[in-house]
């Protein structure tokens, strides 16, 4: 038995050994490409390539718009021809369809026989004119970003900062008072005047919108009451409307009594007829909640210099749009939509010379400009084009190889688990490079991402340590934070106050629920985890029915068209949001830090260590670890895993706070479930098991698990069009880890 | 003093199927339903989830507690489906080939699955129900990107201007929905007919062969006759053939489906296997010791299970009253429901039988019928009788474990009380 598994080991060496060895000959190959192309780039001659593909692509798009445009006019001319016809109403639409791509493609042709010879045009001249275009527009399309910038950090600075728009709109109803009532919001904004006619229509049209909205969401949660009172909804697919309205009147009994009701008729309608038709109405609770604001730039007003230097550019334009057509006399005759739009094109191609090597490469070749490049050439710009993605690979494929040539003594002292999500934590960082994601904005994202999520995971450690293992019913603490936040928000207790309210009525609701449940948990020791799973899921939905009945009445937080039960969304915009990020949060090389929530989870952090360090946390790690030996030497088992639990519970609470005011929103009901299981797969990355957990893996596991979900999200939304890839990642990554762990434990237990 | 340790003791192993009962019938007395619509959505539920709740039972016997893994099961039969609709085959051949493609991908995922629990052992449910979560990952992953990316799909699944197959499939055009359920309708009146009879021709041939005593034979013949004799009286009969409205009628394939199962589970244990089956369950050790491959066994146990919960969910879609497949969440609450049934019949984590099962599905939709329309009743409002099932689900769950890990604890401390005097 012992030799076969030598032997075995010994061929898994040797296969690892080979395919180490193969990797390490392909990083040396994509390297060595990778330098080439770089040398390349510094070479004399590669400018004045690149400068020929230049004219060339101005060129080639000058044709090439001129042969669509004439391609298009035909094909418009002949399908008004073709409807004249008799023969007309007899083809179908593909036959018709067909006739005018076919007429189209002929003029293609033709016009491509005539206008691609472009040697009529004095190059000498259009190369002259260039470069003169492209510093003026160099410099145009630099002062546009950097207002548009500047609009768009105004542009956030209002919204975030008006809470309610309506409101503000009504407060304010004349023009003047508005502005004035918004430099008061928002000082820096008296600076840029010229912003004010597209302010203050910004401001009338988010008023319009928040009506909307207040009205589609308040027909929503009508339409998911009413829904659910009807059984059968297809049974009324012949229905009325009239009877239809009767029927949801009855099954939204408040709706009856509001007065208001008729307001909401036409959506009911339109969803019940949805029902009734078999389709799936929208469901109401999906509501998704988009933490960074979007910026609409249709209200910018731009500065009168930036007006000047668009003219200046037309100027320059219109000399280089005169030698093109002393050589291909035909443009002229374009017309001035088509016009315009061939000048963008061109002027598009000209400032891609701002850009670096491998974009200008990509853009020339794209408008044809790689055709007339020949041989070795043409191989010679293409890997000097791509040396930036060949070191990228070739650094992945480095870290692979080193990997595996080195998995035994790396997975021996990291861990498994915690190796691959190492490697792929990196493998996305070079995925984003890739990508030309912002690095500055990813790492704010992730350090945003991991005060958020800091304390929750922190939560995770007394449980371990305690012996309870991962404790999945923390959702019991999250769930009695939430209870105070609702009720600082029912009382009015606002900003700092209500902060510091939630986390200590979190904290004292938080002691004797985690006390009755350690209790419990106590009785059953050796599978504390699946039934703390089910406890704590069966304490979100009993929360549930407590959140529809508890007699709160502000109209802050109850569901105001039922008239009782509280919201499932609760704004904290203009309230405690992101107020403990925004303690001295400063901006370093782009990258805003939230140092008040790193702050406090590094504070918790630290009093978590010098507790475990005491004399309390000691005895509680040594009941966890090994009871037995702890209850002979004096220490209460029982005691000690009591604490272990209520302080996890208390953190938790605490953790859900935090967590709500980064979001920005605080959601009730079903929403804190997965809760559990997400603090169970942070530290479980950081490197903890379901017996042993410290400080370090705490820290590590959020880190590295928020990092790999923030920048999973941006690369997948990269790389695969349409949402959705990150959250299958999420899922699986979490389970996965979860799962990992689970076997891992079991290995000791039997 | 005997007999009030045995009722004591019965309490407390039906409790829970007790307060479902008390609960039903004060939602249906608070709610003021009608009977016959009761009765008659009942009977829809009942069987379309009770051979999904059957398959629990294998893998409870062999000591792998409740197995909530099969919603992997329950993918398979999924991705089954998808293929038969996507090669436009229709009605109960459509069924079929879907059932006949579940046979090969639930034994090999239920062979992952139970490769996973051996690593697991003791965390069996925790351990399956977050495979089911993992898995449902990877499932998003084959629907979304891999169908139609890698695998080209017929255009009708998948959604229109882009890669993954569509939120919902239909199943009524091409005859899928109902294809089981509809081929043979027998009104409930029969069915109780039918039943008596055998019940009768049971008592005669067992007495004449010999095989039960007189007393016995009378009792089951008095029992059927009363039973035929009460659903002809008028009041009970004009309650279900529908005299008001649509009669209660059967889905009588769809029952044979499940009584084949109900014999099969009886059947399986009087094998060796079944033997082997219940030797693990009681004690790994003992079973290893007498030379029986525990995970061996247990990697079978879970395949049975995964499999048959597949075949279980098709029979659930096809009956599925929208006659529609939503692609990315039918699967998702199988587990969770099915396990809450079987333990409401008064099974537990280690204990399980075909009448509990068949019990429990009663009693929990019974509970999940009445719930919603009592609460839209007294509340005014549907999504409370919503979220009051979600906790009872969860919540007999967590009951059922407490008791279980009690009784363990509670065992053996009693051995550690009977060993210590040696030591």
């Amino acid at each position: 038995m012992t030799e076969n598994k030598t032997i075995s080991a010994k061929k898994t060496g040797a296969s690892r050994k080979i395919v180490s060895a193969v990797l390490f000959v392909l990083v040396a190959a994509l390297l060595v490409s990778s330098g080439l192309g770089y040398i390349v780039r510094g070479m004399d001659g590669t400018q004045v390539i690149l400068d020929t593909m230049r004219t060339d692509a101005v060129l080639s798009t000058a044709t090439s718009g001129l042969v669509e445009s004439i391609a298009a006019a035909r094909r418009l001319a002949y399908s008004q021809e073709l409807r004249k016809s008799k023969e007309f109403r007899k083809m179908g639409t593909d036959a018709y369809i067909e006739a005018c791509d076919k007429a189209e493609a002929e003029a293609r042709d033709e016009a491509t026989a005539l206008y691609s010879d472009t040697s009529g045009v004095d190059r000498a001249a259009l190369e002259a004119a260039i470069p003169g275009i492209q510093g003026i527009q160099g410099r145009y399309n630099a002062m546009k970003e950097g207002e548009n910038e500047a609009y768009a950090a105004l542009y956030t600075e209002v919204v975030d900062s008006i809470g309610d728009w309506t409101e503000f709109c009504d407060a304010n109803a004349d023009d003047d008072a508005l502005w004035s009532a918004l430099c008061a919001q928002v000082e820096t904004l008296s600076d840029n005047v010229q912003l004010r006619p597209g302010m203050i229509k910004l401001v009338k049209a988010m008023a319009e919108k928040e009506i909307a909205a207040d009205h589609a969401q308040q027909a929503a949660q009508l339409w998911s009451s009413a829904s659910g009172a009807v059984e059968d909804w297809t049974a009324y697919a012949e229905a009325a409307d009239e009877e239809l309205w009767n029927l949801i009147l009855e099954a939204v009994p408040s709706l009856a009594e509001n007065e208001n009701a008729a307001d909401f008729k036409e959506e009911l309608l339109a969803s019940a007829k949805l029902a009734a038709s078999g389709e799936a109405a929208a469901e109401a609770e999906s509501e998704t909640v988009t933490a960074q604001t979007q910026v609409d730039y249709s209200y910018i007003v731009y500065s009168d210099q930036l007006q000047a230097l668009e003219k200046e550019v037309n100027g320059a334009f219109t000399s280089l749009w005169d030698v093109l057509i002393s050589g291909i006399p035909a443009l002229s005759e374009l017309k001035d939509k088509d016009a315009a739009a061939l000048r963008e094109r061109i002027l598009d191609v000209i400032t891609a010379s701002e850009g670096d090597f491998a974009q200008q490469y990509t853009k020339y070749a794209s408008c044809g400009a790689a055709k007339k490049l020949t041989g070795f050439t043409k191989v010679k710009m293409v890997v000097a084009s791509n040396a930036e993605n060949l070191l990228l690979l070739g650094v992945a494929a480095l870290l692979m190889a080193a990997l595996f040539a080195f998995w035994k003594p790396i997975t021996g002292k990291m861990g498994v688990s915690r190796s691959i999500i190492l490697l792929f934590f990196i493998c996305l960082m070079l995925a984003a490079q890739f990508y030309k994601i912002n690095m500055s904005m990813l790492i704010g994202n992730i350090l945003e991402r991991v005060s958020m999520y800091g304390v929750l995971v922190l939560a995770m450690m007394p449980g371990i340590q305690c012996g309870i293992s991962l404790n999945m019913g923390m959702t019991i603490g999250c769930v009695s934070g939430l209870f105070a936040l609702v009720t600082s928000l029912n009382f009015n207790i606002n900003g700092w106050a209500g902060l510091i309210f939630s986390i200590v009525v979190g904290i004292i609701v938080a002691i004797p629920l985690g006390w009755g449940y350690a209790i419990l948990l106590n009785r059953m020791k050796g599978s504390e985890m699946t039934i703390s799973t089910y406890v704590g899921y069966s304490f979100v939905s009993l929360m549930c029915m407590v959140w529809m009945g508890i007699p709160y009445h502000n109209p802050r937080v109850v569901n105001l068209l039922i008239g009782r039960g509280l919201r499932v969304t609760h704004s904290l915009l203009g309230n405690y949001a992101y107020i403990l990020d925004e303690l001295g949060s400063f901006k370093i090389w782009g990258v805003t830090v939230p140092t008040g929530g790193i702050l406090f989870f590094l504070i918790c952090c630290g009093l978590m260590w010098l507790f475990s360090r005491s004399k309390l946390g000691i005895s509680m790690s040594a009941a966890g670890s090994n009871p037995r030996f702890a209850e002979a030497s004096g220490i209460n088992v029982d005691h000690m895993r009591i604490l272990g639990t209520v302080l996890s519970t208390v953190l938790a609470a605490v953790g859900i706070v935090v967590y709500s005011q980064a979001f920005g929103y605080a959601q009730l009901y079903t929403a804190p479930r997965q809760l559990g299981f997400i603090a169970a797969s942070a530290i479980l990355i950081g490197g903890a098991s379901v017996k042993k957990a410290k400080i370090s893996h705490v820290i590590i596991g959020v880190i590295l698990f928020e990092g790999v979900l923030s920048m999973g999200q941006q690369v997948a939304n990269e790389a695969v069009s349409g949402g959705g890839l990150s959250e299958v990642m999420r899922i699986m990554i979490s389970n996965g880890i979860i799962l990992y762990a689970l076997t891992q434990s079991g290995g000791e237990q039997k | 003093m005997i007999d009030r340790k045995k009722i004591t003791d019965f309490l407390k192993k039906y409790i829970v199927t007790i307060l479902f009962l008390v609960l039903s019938l004060t939602f249906i007395i608070l709610g003021d339903l009608d009977m016959t619509s009761v009765a008659r959505d009942l009977m829809k539920r009942l069987s379309r989830n009770a051979f999904i709740v059957l398959s629990l039972i294998i893998p409870i016997v062999a000591g792998m507690g409740i197995n909530f893994a099969i919603t992997i099961g329950a993918m398979a039969a999924q991705i089954g489906l998808l293929l038969a609709i996507n090669w436009n085959l229709t009605g109960p051949v459509g069924i079929l080939v879907a059932a006949a493609i579940t046979l090969p991908l639930g034994a090999l995922f239920g062979y992952l699955v139970g490769v996973m629990l051996n690593k697991m052992k003791g965390q069996e449910t925790i351990g399956s129900m977050i495979l089911g979560y993992f898995a449902n990952g990877a499932y998003q992953l084959l629907f979304l990107y891999i169908f139609g990316n890698f695998i080209p799909l017929n255009p009708k699944v998948t959604i229109i201007g882009a890669t993954g197959v569509k939120n919902t499939l239909d199943l009524t055009t091409n005859g899928l929905a109902q294809a089981i359920d509809g081929i043979l309708r027998i009104p409930f009146l029969n069915c109780v007919y039918i039943f008596a009879g055998a019940g009768l021709v049971y008592a005669l041939v067992m007495f004449l062969l010999k095989k039960i005593t007189k007393k016995k034979a009378l009792v089951t013949a008095g029992c059927s006759v009363v039973l035929a004799a009460v659903f002809c009286l008028p009041v009970v009969a004009n309650c279900f053939n529908g005299k008001n409205s649509e009669a209660i009628t059967v889905p009588g394939i769809t029952w044979v489906l499940i009584l084949l199962l109900c014999g099969f589970n009886v059947l399986i244990m009087k094998t060796r296997l079944g033997q082997k089956f219940r030797a693990v369950g009681q004690s790994q050790t003992v079973a290893n010791a007498s030379g029986i491959n525990v995970n061996r066994v247990r990697l079978i146990a879970i395949m049975i299970s995964t499999v048959l919960a597949g075949w279980g969910q098709l029979l659930f879609i096809q009956s599925d009253g929208m006659g529609t497949l939503t692609t990315y969440s039918a699967h998702e609450q199988v587990g969770l429901y099915a396990g809450a049934a079987i333990l409401v019949g008064g099974a537990s984590i280690d204990r399980a039988t075909n009448s509990q099962a068949l019990l429990g599905t009663l009693l929990f939709h019974l509970m999940f019928l009445t719930v919603q329309k009592a609460a839209s009743a007294l509340f005014g409002d549907a999504v409370i009788g919503e979220y009051f099932r979600a906790f009872l689900s969860y919540a007999v769950i967590a009951v059922a474990l407490v008791m279980y890990a009690w009784k363990g604890n509670a065992k053996r401390k009693k051995k550690r009380r009977i060993c210590e005097p040696h030591n």
